[in-house]
């Protein structure tokens, strides 16, 4: 039906980017990994073999990043592209297909009514202006005359709460909500826009922060994994910007192997290291 | 269902039911009730090509748009889109709005379809119009037709009109071999399996499955009614309420039984998106056993293929069980 080695053409005159070949490869990983929503790398990579496999099994796997690259490039004419991210209590690498002309919360504009959404947002602004990155459900529930649209009961805005903790948009620990690393990477650029002062970004890599470690002196915050990544095999870890010792545990890099060695079921996964604000 | 399994989650899912009923549409509901002619206003501010059909939207695998058509539409839809920043809010307008204007429109319907889609939700016109064409419903023909250029060119799904009495859409595979993504990744879809769990009960009893028959099999994967789940969550109102909304399941009262009790029917769409076929599959896998195990059921399945065969042979033969292990 569609000649499948078609160039999509250059959408830019006297660009010297050139746009990517669209192939059936292509369309099935982005088919695939728009039905997953969120995905880590592993996972990732297996869903680009599974593509190869069926569409065009005698061609070489080109390396994951290139091979997004490739796809991003046909993909920004659209205002879509996907979005490599890090998980930010343990640094695993995500991966997600995002609307970039996301100017609201649009994503979630169709599954929730009007309060469920003012709810989310209030939840959010709590989350970002916290200290630790988490906002407790009390806090929240507190919120729960303000909100606009019907009038929302405590006893439902818990369910809420639980319906977005199901749709990756809360996660939940110990009554204490944060964003789901899903959310953190689709709404970046819209909680950037409309939280420009409350938000903190991460002295490393300045992306937005929401968990992490800071330093108690000049009060700089750095992303759990951009810590692991600054300070490895560091005896003496400093601050970056103000030289003052680093107070706090430094934690381990990622290591995708030893997690696979270890055999670490999804669902009882200990967090490798503790949360250090 | 007399076997037990470990494996009764089954893993080897994925989420997106294919479809490979079409039916056909001849025609396209450009939004409540624009005249035909209205197409021919539109042939002024944008003008790509986009090959012979106008009218129908379903197109079919063997037909494609022009040669020249496409990449021209795409690079014109890009450049128009680069070039211009249009507002995002739709400004009413009596006149046509700018070439960019409609491909931003076409984008933000082309996300509003896959965000649908990803959620399982049904893609309904009045939605579609309501949500994201707003004030530019007249131009909705030209919109929805860039849409699903861009869909078929970039992901390889058609976004095809499945019941133009309902006005439902929904993005079927366009690319060959039709299959199920069994295993690209396993364990990621419970839902699927608990879903299919259910309308594989249904199924094999041939009539409604009562409540308590539904919670003596999900028992077997440690669902309890009263008890909530660290995947599924308060799987009572998952398949009560979010399965019966999103049309996979039914549940309805049983008639004249007191005290009251409820029963289980496949949902119009699992009757669409799931064949028998797929359902003797998934009980074949559960319980290792052939699916002629299940002999009526076996030859109730066939049946079902043969028909869908015969109504639209451009389909491919559904679901050759490809193993991924």
């Amino acid at each position: 039906m569609w000649n499948k080695d078609r160039p999509v053409p250059s959408y830019m005159q006297g660009s010297t980017r050139r746009v990517g070949i669209m192939t059936d490869v292509h369309r099935r990983f982005l088919q695939l990994l728009m039905t997953h929503g969120v995905l880590e790398e592993w996972d990732v990579k297996r869903l680009q073999k599974h593509c190869y496999k069926v569409h065009d099994c005698n061609a070489t796997v080109e390396k994951l990043e290139d091979f997004i690259n490739n796809i991003n490039s046909v993909l920004e004419s659209l205002y879509i592209e996907i979005k490599k991210g890090v998980t930010e209590d343990d640094g695993r690498p995500i991966y997600a297909l995002v609307n970039l002309a996301t100017t609201s919360v649009s994503k979630m504009a169709s599954d929730f009514a009007e309060n469920e959404l003012d709810l989310f947002r209030k939840a959010l602004e709590l989350i970002i202006d916290s200290e630790t990155g988490f906002a407790s459900s009390t806090n929240i529930l507190n919120l729960v005359d303000q909100l606009k649209g019907k009038k929302m009961r405590k006893k439902e805005a818990e369910q809420v709460l639980q319906k977005f903790v199901q749709h990756k948009w809360l996660v939940e620990k110990e009554g204490e909500f944060t964003l789901h690393c899903r959310a953190i990477l689709e709404m970046e650029q819209y909680i950037r826009e409309t939280h420009p002062d409350a938000v903190k970004v991460c002295d490393l890599c300045h992306g937005l922060l929401i968990q992490g470690q800071s330093c108690e002196t000049c009060g700089i915050k750095m992303h759990l994994p951009c810590v692991a990544k600054y300070f490895q095999s560091n005896s003496e870890p400093r601050c970056p910007h103000c030289n003052d010792y680093w107070p706090h545990e430094i934690p381990e890099v990622f290591d995708p192997e030893k997690e696979r060695e270890a055999g670490i079921s999804k669902s009882n996964k200990k967090p490798l290291r503790s949360r250090q604000h | 269902m007399s076997e037990q399994s470990k494996d009764v989650c089954d893993p080897n899912f994925t989420a997106e039911p294919s479809n490979s009923e079409v039916y056909g549409s001849p025609g396209v509901p450009g939004g409540p009730s624009p005249p035909a002619s209205q197409a021919a206003t539109l042939a002024g501010p944008e003008s790509p090509p986009l090959g012979p059909t106008d009218a129908s939207l379903a197109l079919p695998p063997s037909q494609a748009p022009s040669e020249e058509g496409d990449p021209k539409a795409l690079q014109q839809a890009a450049e128009e889109g680069r070039a211009h920043q249009a507002p995002s809010a739709a400004q009413p307008s009596p006149t046509p709005p700018a070439p960019a204007q409609l491909v931003q429109k076409a984008h933000e319907l082309m996300w509003y379809v896959l965000v649908k889609d990803q959620k399982r939700m049904i893609i309904w016109f009045p939605d579609m119009v309501k949500d994201v064409i707003g004030s530019y419903k007249k131009w909705c023909r030209s919109i929805l037709r860039r849409t699903s250029l861009i869909l078929a060119r970039v992901f390889g799904l058609h976004l095809r009109l499945t019941s133009l009495h309902t006005m439902e859409f929904s993005l079927v595979k366009a690319l060959e071999p039709e299959e199920l993504d069994r295993v690209a990744l396993s364990n990621r879809m419970p839902m699927t399996g608990l879903l299919l769990m259910i309308l594989s009960l249904i199924y094999v009893k041939g009539r409604g499955a009562r409540e308590s028959a539904v919670w003596n099999v999900l028992r077997i994967l440690g669902l309890r009614p009263w008890k909530k789940h660290s995947t599924f969550g308060d799987v009572r109102k998952l398949i009560t309420e979010e399965f019966v909304q999103q049309n996979y399941l039914k549940y309805q009262r049983v008639p004249h039984v007191e005290p009251p009790e409820y029963e289980f029917f496949w949902g119009s769409r699992a009757s669409r998106e799931i064949t028998k076929m797929q359902i003797m599959e998934f009980l074949a896998r559960v319980f290792k056993k052939d699916p002629q195990a299940w002999p009526s059921r076996y030859r109730e399945a066939l049946e079902e293929a043969r028909a869908l065969r015969e109504a639209d042979p451009t389909a491919h033969c559904p679901r050759s069980s490809v193993s991924e292990d």
